[in-house]
């Protein structure tokens, strides 16, 4: 099964160096979008459905807690599983985070593989 | 915290993030071993927490332009200087990240956007530095903050 995937970050290189990895670990995509915060990640959803969002937190516009909520705050939206890919390990954050209704929590620095079981895990997708 | 515990924390996490997701390995150097130069990329990060403070890095030209090579999975050779750039921004963020989730872990902290910088801003307040030989050039962080993180008997 081929899976379509949102990555919101405000960074190029990041975005960039996420699809990279996605690509390289074979997972298989019918689609990759790619958002610069918030605002333009739900501006794309009006358009374009996901299996799956990869969000950063720290994002000038809309920031990944107010995109979560946002999300939460639709009903066809708050369906969507949400992987938070953030520089913030710290045990507050994690919780407010899951709290606000993501799925699964990634902390930079990781090895690919975490991405990849995150993925797996949040989609359910079976095993090799 | 200790300065000696920050120095170990701005290290460990420095070569945590360089060889986990740079492909990086690095090699510890003493701060006065690595040299300076005009053309070094320098890039700053303030954050906001408890303490707020900031992050400095530097990195050789030649070791900037192979780390966002490795990074983007795109020869080197035709990378423009603003892409390079917006990896050493990378960097110094997920660095910074990092050592506030080692030293902040019982609150939150707020990152600003990275930005380059056209000189070496000095040593700020309680600064720690980590300085290391890459394979292709060297790199240097600063980690500084507004008072020292969590004083004995705070």
């Amino acid at each position: 099964m081929a899976y379509r995937l949102l990555i919101v970050d405000d960074s190029p290189a990041m975005r960039s160096f996420i699809r990279r990895v996605i690509d390289l670990s074979g997972f298989e995509l019918a689609g990759c979008w790619e958002a610069s915060d918030g605002i333009e990640a739900l501006e794309l959803l009006r358009t374009e459905w996901v299996d799956a969002i990869l969000s950063d937190i720290n994002m000038p516009g809309m920031d990944g807690e107010e995109f979560l909520r946002h999300l939460a705050a639709d009903e066809l939206l708050r369906a969507v599983p949400v992987i938070i890919v953030s520089t913030d390990g710290t045990d507050q954050r994690i919780e407010r985070m899951l709290a606000l209704g993501a799925r699964g929590y990634v902390v930079k620095p990781f090895r690919p593989e975490v991405l990849r079981e995150a993925l797996e895990k949040t989609l359910a997708v079976p095993c090799d | 915290m200790t300065k000696t515990e920050l120095e170990y924390a701005l290290a460990e996490c420095t070569v945590a993030v360089l060889e986990q997701m740079f492909f990086v390995h690095a090699l510890d150097a003493p701060a006065l071993a690595v040299m300076a130069a005009d053309s070094d990329l320098i890039c700053g990060v303030d954050f906001a927490g408890d303490p707020s403070g900031h992050l400095a890095l530097r990195l050789s030209q030649e070791a900037a332009r192979s780390i966002a090579g490795d990074f983007l999975g795109e020869d080197e050779g035709v990378l423009s200087d603003f892409r390079v750039g917006q990896v050493v921004c990378e960097l110094a963020n997920i660095i910074c990240g990092s050592v506030l989730s080692r030293i902040e872990s019982g609150t939150t902290f707020r990152l600003d956007s990275p930005r380059l910088l056209p000189t070496w801003p000095g040593s700020g307040k309680n600064a720690v530095v980590h300085s290391a030989i890459l394979d292709r050039g060297a790199l240097t962080a600063e980690f500084s903050t507004e008072r020292p993180v969590n004083p004995v008997g705070t």
